[in-house]
């Protein structure tokens, strides 16, 4: 891997922070260099592990190389949380359930003492640094730095919410932007484990059948499909406290107390059995549509609960501006109605809302408010991955006999490409770096016409092999994306890193059958040209092709594998599904249709 | 039923155990909880050997390692789909029962290797072995499932592609290392040994640790699970004024 500096060009006196998050989901690493990232990549990617929660030696390693740092270089390594914190939680609700947790106790000690808490010595026996350097900020003080100090805003009221941090399950405060060095985030209140809406619609998430930390977006596609008939039921679950905050009916749920499910017997007379995991779901059936209409209720509750929480955070700051962080924050039907109810006028959530972005938000935490360095905008894109490299595939593909372009002429390659999605073929597209959080933006995307339900029916039965139910979302000049769409003021940030769901214009629906769900919404990323001008030249030239510029966008990996990373990984890909022609840099390769001799 | 399949000779050892194997395969519940088990250790395996093809410069093995781990991919839908098709007939009559995981393992599954470290050799010698004690296993699996033909096909189809993978990765292995492939394996075969040795080890540490950590937990936690419930029955629900200090020192765990 080329780094970007030599080692001579990084000035000595210039403040390098590492930023880390590890250990539960998604770990990854981050470094700013002088207040601003430099790289940022989720182990993951590297590892090829989806979800790999290992510490992310591979991903601190790549972005040392990257910028052509030593450890000794760096000035601080930041952990996204404090390890003592969250096992005093763990200790703690082991002993509240005494005795029913005895079972679960042994390996959440063995979890705990054998490696969790022991990120200091660890950061220091890996990486070589004293441990003066090693530095610890609060978990959703991470979410809250990663939502706001990346955000183009100087004042901005902050809502943090996920499963749990170390205690807190959900924070609210505000930041403010100093360039002398007064940058502040200030989060005074917060509500504390077990009450947590991530934790209630995880057991949803569970009950339904889904993975946990995974797969809480099936939930959100799911609720499409089904009716909010349910929520009474749901609102046992949680009730609002006098003072405006939730606490959680504990007697339907059991993370709180053995980790072995996340619901309660109780919880399943209320609701009924539970989808098994390997259990297709048929909508056409009853128990289909029950499981739906859960889903459904689910989404409403938290959507109504979370609405409440920012209409009064809105309230008490008079603030204009939200910066939403956490894993929560990855809900765009949430996300939508927060901006449409709360009385925020504009609402930002980064493009790695969840953990993995903690690693970039406790590096800034630590740059702006530990030490105090001025306050820099930061830029407003999530590529700070590793870059795609065209002529590795070009190498791989020649190999192997598939035919292969080297496009010098750009406008070119655009044309061709454009070319292939109009008519009917399906492009996985890799430009430049890698981006950070859980989205395809633009730069590992497969790419396809939005236009008929064929689309989207082919897309997961031959390119993704998931799930009949899930939904696609589009990509859309943002000039343009009025025109299709019903986003509401302020609607086209949050568009912008495709973080909230809006409607999709009834006289356009059946014209973009494939990204339309079953509902009328859709989840939409509204591309500004110097986001990513190659993408947003190849929406130009396939409107100019097809008469409408928007085109299906969905994460360049296959079910259950990570977002691919290098082109070797995005050439493995193409061959194992119907991918028809892949783009990475100036080299594009078509499939030929013969294989391995078996013989 | 009679396959046509070419034959797989499963070891002594697994002809042996047949009876322990028909024994497993007997219970309905827990047919289905082993092929779902086996197609996520196949989809693992699959991985793995898709990511061996990723990081191999030898670009014949990265086609081979390709429809290798394309065959492994499918394989765990094989497994996932008929334990689904079999548990559509089972949910009325759910039960705890002994599901005997480590008595009947599944397929190889590269989950103990570093594949980015491997070189071409130890990772074609590994692969060569794991699919012949696959072969093996699953050739005994077979025959102890003739009584139920949906899921007898389902690993007659599955002995096939594992036939054609034992068979690559030797060929390849002699065509890489012509000197000294069979040294290759027998490394391979102590390296196995020794991880063997390992997860036993480690189940058997793992099995003291829980004890150790269970008795303490009942003699040593009574008093301060009594005063942990008294602190929970004092903590007030809904909003919690965060600590004035805790984001001072960043030099803080705690």
């Amino acid at each position: 891997m080329q780094a970007i500096r030599s080692r001579d060009s990084i000035d000595a006196g210039s403040m390098k922070i590492l930023g880390i998050s590890a250990h539960y989901h998604d770990s990854a690493a981050a470094l700013i260099i002088d207040g601003m990232p430099v790289c940022a990549v989720q182990e993951e990617r590297l590892s090829r592990r989806k979800n790999d929660a290992a510490f992310p030696l591979l991903a601190i390693e790549w972005c040392l190389q990257h910028a052509g740092l030593e450890p000794d270089d760096l000035d601080a390594v930041v952990f996204y949380e404090r390890p003592m914190l969250k096992f005093d939680r763990i200790l703690t609700c082991a002993l509240r359930a005494f005795p029913r947790s005895w079972q679960t106790f042994p390996e959440a000690m063995k979890s705990s003492l054998g490696e969790k808490v022991w990120v200091r010595g660890t950061i220091s026996s890996y990486l070589g640094v004293p441990s003066r350097k090693i530095l610890f900020t609060r978990h959703h003080q991470s979410h809250a730095a990663a939502a706001f100090l990346a955000a183009p805003t100087d004042r901005a009221a902050i809502l943090t919410t996920d499963g749990v941090g170390e205690w807190a399950t959900l924070t609210v405060g505000h930041g403010t932007r100093g360039t002398n060095g007064g940058t502040a985030i200030t989060l005074p209140r917060e509500v504390r484990f077990p009450h947590s809406l991530g934790m209630l619609y995880s057991a949803f998430t569970a009950y339904l059948g889904f993975a946990i930390n995974e797969d809480e977006y099936k939930v959100m596609g799911l609720a499409g499909y089904g009716r909010p008939t349910v929520v009474d039921k749901v609102r046992r679950l949680i009730r609002q406290t006098a003072d405006g905050a939730f606490a959680l009916d504990l007697d339907y749920f059991e993370f709180h107390s053995t980790a072995r499910r996340s619901y309660s017997s109780r919880f399943v007379d209320l609701f009924g059995p539970p989808r098994l995991a390997y259990e297709p779901i048929d909508l056409s059936s009853a128990d289909g549509q029950r499981f739906a209409d859960c889903a459904a209720s689910v989404q409403c509750v938290l959507e109504d609960t979370l609405v409440t929480l920012a209409r009064s955070l809105h309230e008490e700051t008079g603030l204009s501006d939200l910066c939403l962080g956490g894993g929560v924050a990855l809900n765009g039907l949430a996300n939508a109605r927060i901006l449409a109810e709360s009385g925020f006028t504009r609402v930002f959530v980064p493009p790695a809302p969840g953990d993995a972005g903690c690693a970039l938000g406790a590096a800034l935490y630590a740059d702006r408010i530990h030490f105090g360095s001025p306050d820099r905008d930061i830029p407003d894109h999530p590529f700070w991955g590793p870059s795609v490299d065209g002529m590795e595939l070009a190498r791989i593909a020649s190999e192997d006999g598939h035919p292969v372009d080297r496009c010098e002429d750009e406008d070119v390659l655009i044309g061709q490409t454009a070319d292939d999605l109009a008519a009917g073929r399906v492009v996985g597209w890799m430009d430049g770096a890698l981006e950070l959080g859980p989205r395809a933006l633009g730069h590992r995307s497969i790419l396809a016409s939005a236009a008929g339900t064929e689309m989207r029916d082919r897309l997961n039965r031959e390119v993704k092999f998931r799930d009949e139910f899930r939904p696609f979302a589009p990509v859309v000049p943002i000039e343009a994306a009025d025109r299709y769409f019903e986003i509401p003021a302020g609607g086209a940030r949050l568009a912008r890193f495709m973080s909230a769901v809006f409607r999709v214009r009834p006289e356009w629906r059946a014209a973009l059958g494939a990204i339309t769900h079953v509902d009328g919404t859709t989840r939409l990323q509204a591309l500004d040209r110097e986001m990513s001008p190659r993408l947003y030249a190849l929406l130009q030239a396939y409107g100019q092709r097809t008469g409408v510029p928007v085109l299906l966008n969905t994460s360049f990996n296959l079910s259950g594998e990570p977002i691919v990373n290098r082109a070797v990984e995005g050439y493995s890909t193409f061959l194992r599904c119907g991918i028809d022609v892949l783009v990475a840099g100036q080299t594009r390769v078509t499939k030929k249709t013969s294989e391995v001799s078996r013989e | 039923m009679q396959s046509t399949r070419p034959l797989v000779r499963p070891t002594g050892f697994d002809r042996m155990l047949a009876p322990l194997h028909r024994w497993i395969w007997r219970d309905h519940e827990r047919r289905v909880h082993k092929l779902m088990r086996f197609g996520e250790t196949e989809t693992d395996g699959g991985r793995d050997i898709l990511r061996a093809a990723e990081v191999t410069s030898d670009p014949l093995l990265r086609r081979l390692y390709l429809v290798h781990a394309i065959d492994e991919l499918r394989h765990g839908a094989m497994f996932r789909q008929r334990a689904a098709s079999l548990l559509q007939a089972l949910r009325s009559s759910s039960k705890p029962v002994f599901r005997a995981d480590w008595l009947a393992p599944g397929g190889h599954g590269a989950d103990d290797l570093e594949v980015d470290g491997e070189s071409d050799h130890s990772m074609l010698a590994f692969l060569h072995l794991s699919e012949k004690a696959a072969a093996s296993r699953f050739t005994v699996y077979r025959d102890v499932l003739r009584d139920d033909p949906p899921t007898y096909a389902v690993f007659d189809e599955i002995l096939h592609d594992e036939t054609f993978h034992m068979n690559y990765t030797l060929t390849q292995l002699a065509r890489i290392s012509p000197q000294h492939h069979r040294r290759h394996i027998w490394r391979a075969r102590c390296g196995r040994l020794w991880k063997a040795y390992l997860r036993v080890a480690s189940a058997l540490a793992g099995v003291i640790g829980t004890l150790l950590m269970t008795v303490q937990y009942f003699v040593l936690m009574p008093p301060f699970a009594w005063l942990a419930k008294r602190g929970a029955r004092r903590e007030r629900q809904g909003w919690t004024a965060a600590d004035p200090d805790a984001g001072d020192s960043l030099t803080r765990q705690y």
